[in-house]
């Protein structure tokens, strides 16, 4: 993917542009507002990493301005705000999503990959697929190797949401998100808890795993 | 209660006591003139009695007296003029019978049940040659004059008074107008409303309007302070957090080194952790100051009580397991509906069973319940342990941010929980609760019904 970074602090936008390119992303980095507007017009990117509190023009305006002029590319908001209300407010600003300095790299990985690649979510499947793995969701019964696994309403919506993102990473803070709805950390670990019951139903009795750990960054399925 | 509003206030009482002083004045000032001018008119009454008295001292003998007293009567009118002399036998003689028993100037008023005359007289009387010797003179200029002021009294004092009265009145309910609307902006500011103005309050330049002025003026000042204070919370946040951002960057890259030792790389995990804790209680704070600062209701919306604490109970199950703890969830049936913030609502119940989780020993039951709707129609929840609780005196300082019970300082957590849960109860107009479990604490917190906040 080809990635634009907005960042004023040197030590984390040379980090942020130099991990995303050691993962293959082709990554621009500039450290004002104008810039990346001016970067941002001439289009190209896949998905745009924006730091809210920019010198030249602040990150907020940057994005409203490119809504305005019709830029659509997905916008991951860089924050050191991290109140409901600025959540909030990059959200209705046109961000897509907002993540809260300090973050991990992998969490940021993460995000940037399921924004480039959101639209390719398609909601009209009502049978997903991982090698032998099947989720019906019309008649909400999951199988594996033709065996029917019984699985919990939210150990259900846990492994639909990875279904979909297949072979995508998927953070902690995003399963949160997704899967319960809850927009901040609560410092528990009850996504781990789940996976790994998810993983006793799932995996366990047939050998081969489909749920894999990324380490330093979350989950993923990977047939 | 409100007529004790109105003798308290400071207008209705300054405008009493102003007709009071005034009725007093102008009634002193008539009694004053009243004297002035009835004194020279008694002064010539007296010199004509005295005068007529001399014409009667010269006479000779008691006999001699009766028969001038008798012959002067004839041709008197006993309505302007008494002569009467009681001779030393007892006989009266005169144009008319005054006894008098004493010497001296005396006012009589004569009236006609009692007397075959009548009206006011002015007498004098002496002893002489043994009998005594009564004149009077009619009085009437002098009565004429106690009617007039007597009028004037009546018919100007007393209205004059109670228009005075009515008018001060009226002018003190107009500035006790003012004066509310001085006290509602100022019941509003010491509420945190700082937007809160008292505006022009009528009246050219007067007391209260530059009082009115000076309450606004403070109330500018303290709402550019409050967004100054803002503004330096965010920039602070900016400015700490990008240091931390850097410094968890470096020490993600020294984690993930491949040549790391197994003891170094767990280190650099410890720090980062640690680099987390410091930024948690840092957005603790900002949180509540946001909120504080009045975090808009705009984002309200109905949520349900119930199916949050089963969230919530959900996502602290592995926690309350971890640290041996029983995490009963025992929301009411059916949907709560309450009118508030997700996420807020959100962190509510999740520091309340953190909190619970934390500061309770292995083994203790925490209890999380929803209901309400039934009778006063608001709904609650409640979050309950049976734990070593709170002693009664402190429970109101656990509100306070940073602060930390005695026994607690030796557990994790920054003590911004309930502080931070208080300001959430605060923005939703909901009333916390911390009661006693027996054994334990148990904090309820209690919503407003849904139709109160519409109307409000």
């Amino acid at each position: 993917m080809k990635i634009l970074v907005v960042e004023d602090d040197a030590t984390t936008g040379s980090y942020v542009a130099e991990g995303l390119r050691e993962e293959g992303h082709v990554v621009d980095l500039v450290d004002n507002g104008r810039d990346g507007l001016i970067r941002a017009t001439e289009g190209g990117y896949d998905v745009l990493v924006i730091d809210r509190m920019v010198p030249g023009l602040d990150g907020m305006s940057l994005v409203k301005a490119l809504r305005g002029a019709g830029v659509m590319t997905p916008v991951l908001f860089l924050t050191a705000m991290g109140g409901v209300d600025d959540r909030i407010e990059g959200l209705n600003a046109g961000g897509d999503d907002y993540l809260v300095k300090p973050f991990a790299f992998g969490e940021l990985s993460a995000r940037i990959n399921a924004l480039g690649r959101r639209p390719k979510i398609s909601h009209e499947e009502t049978v997903l697929r991982a090698g032998d793995l099947e989720m019906d969701l019309v008649r909400r019964r999951v199988t594996r190797a033709g065996k029917v696994i019984d699985l919990l309403p939210r150990e259900f919506a846990l492994l639909e949401h990875l279904l979909r993102r297949k072979g995508r990473v998927q953070t902690r803070t995003m399963l949160l998100e997704a899967v319960w709805d809850i927009s901040f950390d609560p410092q528990t670990n009850v996504v781990e808890t789940h996976i790994s019951r998810l993983r006793a139903k799932v995996d366990k009795p047939f050998g081969r795993d489909l749920i894999k750990t990324v380490r330093g960054a979350g989950y993923k399925i990977e047939a | 209660m409100a007529a004790r509003r109105i003798w308290s206030s400071t207008p209705v009482r300054l405008s009493l006591a102003l007709v009071a002083l005034f009725a007093l004045v102008s009634f002193a000032s008539l009694t004053i003139t009243y004297y002035v001018i009835r004194t020279p008119l008694e002064q010539s009454l007296r010199d004509t009695l005295n005068q007529e008295m001399a014409g009667f001292r010269v006479v000779p003998s008691a006999s001699a007296l009766a028969s001038l007293v008798r012959s002067q009567s004839q041709v008197t009118q006993p309505e302007k003029r008494i002569i009467s002399y009681r001779l030393p036998n007892g006989v009266v003689v005169g144009n008319a019978a005054l006894i008098a028993d004493r010497e001296g100037y005396r006012a009589i008023s004569l009236s006609p049940g009692s007397a075959s005359i009548e009206g006011e007289y002015f007498t004098l009387t002496e002893v002489l040659h043994g009998g005594l010797l009564t004149i009077a003179v009619n009085a009437e200029p002098v009565a004429a004059l106690r009617r007039i002021f007597t009028r004037v009294f009546l018919f100007s004092l007393v209205p004059t008074t109670l228009i005075a009265l009515g008018g001060a009145l009226v002018l003190a309910r107009r500035s006790q107008r003012r004066i509310d609307r001085l006290e509602a902006a100022l019941n509003r500011l010491a509420r945190g409303e700082f937007a809160a103005r008292v505006g022009p309050i009528g009246g050219t330049e007067d007391d209260l309007s530059r009082i009115g002025e000076q309450i606004d003026a403070m109330a500018d000042e303290l709402e550019s302070k409050v967004a100054a204070l803002r503004q330096v919370s965010s920039d602070i946040a900016h400015d700490l957090k990008t240091p931390i951002q850097r410094l968890t960057v470096l020490l993600e890259r020294l984690g993930a080194m491949a040549d790391l030792p197994e003891p170094a790389a767990r280190l650099a995990d410890q720090a980062r952790a640690e680099a987390e804790a410091m930024v948690r209680t840092f957005q603790a704070l900002l949180q509540i100051a946001q909120i504080e600062g009045g975090s808009p209701r705009a984002r309200f919306a109905r949520l349900d009580l119930s199916a949050l604490a089963r969230t919530f109970c959900e996502v602290y199950e592995p926690s309350a397991e971890e640290t041996g703890h029983q995490l009963i969830c025992a929301p009411a049936d059916g949907p709560l509906p309450v009118l508030g913030d997700k996420v807020l609502i959100g962190q509510l119940f999740a520091n309340l069973i953190e909190n619970a989780l934390r500061h309770t020993p292995p083994g203790t039951e925490v209890r999380v319940r929803t209901g309400g709707g039934d009778d006063e129609g608001g709904m609650w929840l409640e979050v309950s342990d049976t734990g070593p609780g709170i002693p009664a005196g402190e429970r109101e300082a656990v509100f306070r941010r940073l602060y930390r019970l005695e026994s607690s300082r030796t557990t994790p957590g920054s003590g911004l929980g309930l502080s931070l849960v208080r300001a959430i109860a605060d923005l939703h107009d909901a009333r916390i609760e911390l009661g006693d479990n027996g054994p334990g604490l148990r904090v309820a917190i209690r919503f407003p019904p849904i139709g109160d906040r519409d109307a409000a």
